[in-house]
């Protein structure tokens, strides 16, 4: 999709053709210098590894990794990922994961941002200590988390048992029904403040005239945000929800260090479950089966994302 | 909570009353906020300075009896066992991010650049294919990228986590550079090539530093992304000397797993120089999104 419009846009702007073309990169020759650091190291460190995955995905190689040893098996990796029962659990986790965690922190973020919009006192260290969390390595973060829901002195459970909410702590983690919950409770705590800061930033492109027109007008507040502020966030807002989906997509730390995808599956993800095919089982053929799957949904949304990030080109060409 | 609500229109007019309804819900909300970010990093703090005897009670002392840094003072003594690896831990971080840094920046600017400027046949098509690499998980390239780094003789050594992070950095350092070039006016560059520098004087003397806070925002993000990455240091590495924090912690304490005091003071530890450089620095981050990323 991208090369298409890629080479109808170097069209639209050489006109006369092959020829014309080829002297064009020639022209610009230093041009590229420019860049080739920055694509040299892409495509050593993704071209060749898609290259590779999607060859490893149609044989079965050896659990040493032994490449020279591996026999050609055609589709047979991907059948026995969809006639698995596990894809479909996994997928589903994957699907609550994702939605529910970008989802609630791009709400909880936007909303954040909205109430440290306006100047009081003491509202450069709040901003600051809403961010700290998405700044400490998700190792850590995990730990913690761990710690506070730990099924014999964890922090939660014992003030539940306090109030007298509960008769003794609740196992969070180790429960097939709560575990998957509990961890996208840690992933919010990590990822609304990105959410935060974006909002943050584009809230402060919303031309202030704007808005004080539309209160002389006689504009409630709700109505100043819905009519004024959200039409010129939406761009940044559908960038933001498409990073932290593909971020939630891709999470790996917190479910692995919490719970490694326990227990009987409840908290595997994608990636988590990709991980343990591929270095816990050593069966190389799948996980790269699966690699390429998840490729092919992430290229889906990658179209989207692209096309929000050229509409804010498009924009910026204009204006 | 209800008091407030119930408090809040007296004496004033029904206009202000409304706009007040909006003000504390979202003084209300922010609390809310606050308790939901501090209260699990406080509790590692006070669980930090608790004796492991301490920690394991139940109900849990909100407030140790008996304060101490034992675990702290364990952790940074480089006499004792655990002190020497924390401490090479630290270093091996330290050292791999900040070259991860260094590089990304080096790498990044120059491709900002000229993603901004020069207007290169096939530009928008290698704009986009840097952008699409953040959709894609470390784990996807794991395998492949295992036998690369074998075949490159990498395994083991800090250079394969240098080379893999400086991919991550790089897009987003890309586009939020890209978008504080196209801000900054050509006729500055043109004024100063007309007084004679050359493309390469223009572009160190006049861009380089308007975009200042950009490179900042840039380096602080690849820092942070490099000092927190696990995934690849975990597949990556297997020498106990040459692990980075994250996976030395969890490599520690897989073996030890009721120290929740040392635990928790190891995360902190872990976490203190990214938030300081990131709570010192984080203006300019905010002013590249906005200026950069954001901007319409």
């Amino acid at each position: 999709m991208t090369i298409v419009t890629g080479k109808a846009e170097a069209r639209r702007i050489l006109q006369p053709g092959k020829s014309g073309l080829l002297r064009k990169i020639w022209e610009h020759r230093a041009d590229y210098a420019y860049v080739l650091p920055a694509i040299a190291v892409m495509l050593i460190v993704i071209a060749y590894p898609i290259y590779y995955t999607i060859e490893l995905s149609f044989f079965k190689t050896p659990p040493g990794l032994q490449l020279r040893d591996k026999t050609f098996i055609g589709f047979d990796n991907y059948t026995t990922i969809l006639a698995s029962r596990v894809f479909w659990k996994v997928t589903w986790n994957t699907l609550i994961w994702t939605v529910g965690s970008t989802f609630i922190s791009f709400v909880l973020g936007f909303a954040a941002a909205l109430a440290l919009h306006r100047d009081f006192i003491g509202r450069g260290v709040l901003r600051a200590v809403l961010i700290v969390p998405w700044v400490i390595s998700a190792v850590a973060a995990s730990y913690i988390w761990r710690w506070i829901y730990h099924s014999d002195f964890g922090i939660i459970g014992a003030v539940l048992v306090g109030l007298g909410l509960a008769d003794r702590p609740p196992n969070f983690i180790d429960s097939v029904s709560t575990v998957l919950p509990s961890l996208i409770v840690v992933n919010i705590w990590r990822e609304f403040p990105f959410a935060m800061i974006m909002m943050m930033a584009g809230l402060q492109t919303v031309p202030e005239q704007l808005l004080s027109a539309a209160k002389v007008d006689g504009a409630s507040a709700w109505q100043r945000f819905w009519h004024v502020t959200f039409p010129h966030l939406r761009n940044v807002s559908t960038v933001t929800i498409l990073l932290l989906a593909v971020a939630n997509f891709n999470s790996f730390i917190i479910p692995w260090i919490m719970t490694g995808g326990g227990p009987s599956n409840a908290s595997h993800i994608w990636i988590t479950h990709i991980y343990e095919l591929a270095f816990g089982r050593q069966l190389w053929g799948v996980a790269s089966a699966y690699s390429v799957l998840l490729f092919l949904i992430l290229m889906t949304l990658g179209y989207f994302y692209v096309r929000a990030l050229s509409g804010n080109e498009r924009k910026e060409g204009s204006a | 909570m209800s008091t407030i609500v119930e408090t809040a229109p007296r004496g004033q007019t029904r206009r202000r009353m409304r706009v007040d309804g909006w003000r504390w819900a979202g003084r209300i909300f922010l609390v809310f906020m606050l308790l939901y970010t501090a209260l699990p990093m406080i509790w590692m703090l006070i669980t930090s300075i608790k004796s492991g005897f301490a920690a394991m009670q139940f109900p849990p002392q909100w407030w140790p009896d008996q304060p101490t840094l034992a675990s702290y003072q364990k952790l940074l003594d480089p006499q004792n066992s655990v002190g020497q690896d924390f401490l090479r831990f630290f270093w091996n971080s330290l050292f791999v991010s900040t070259v991860t840094t260094i590089l990304s920046v080096i790498v990044a600017v120059p491709a900002a650049y000229a993603f901004s400027r020069f207007s290169f046949p096939g530009r928008n098509f290698l704009f986009f294919s840097v952008l699409l690499r953040n959709m894609f998980p470390a784990v996807i390239f794991l395998v492949p990228l295992f036998i690369l780094m074998r075949v490159l003789g990498l395994v083991n050594t800090h250079g394969s986590l240098i080379l893999t992070y400086l991919t991550f950095g790089l897009p987003l350092a890309i586009w939020l550079l890209k978008g504080f070039y196209d801000n900054i006016p050509v006729q500055l560059e043109q004024a100063a090539r007309i007084d004679g520098a050359t493309r390469f004087q223009a572009f160190i003397l006049i861009v380089m530093p308007l975009s200042t806070p950009g490179i900042i925002a840039t380096a602080i993000y690849s820092f942070i992304g490099a000092w927190n990455e696990y995934i690849y240091a975990y597949t990556f590495l297997s020498k106990n000397d040459q692990l980075t924090l994250p996976v030395g912690i969890q490599r520690f304490f897989s073996e030890n797993t009721t120290d929740f005091p040392g635990l928790m003071a190891a995360s902190f530890m872990m976490s203190v120089p990214v938030v300081v450089l990131f709570l010192v620095l984080q203006r300019y981050f905010v002013r590249a999104l906005t200026e950069g990323a954001v901007k319409h």
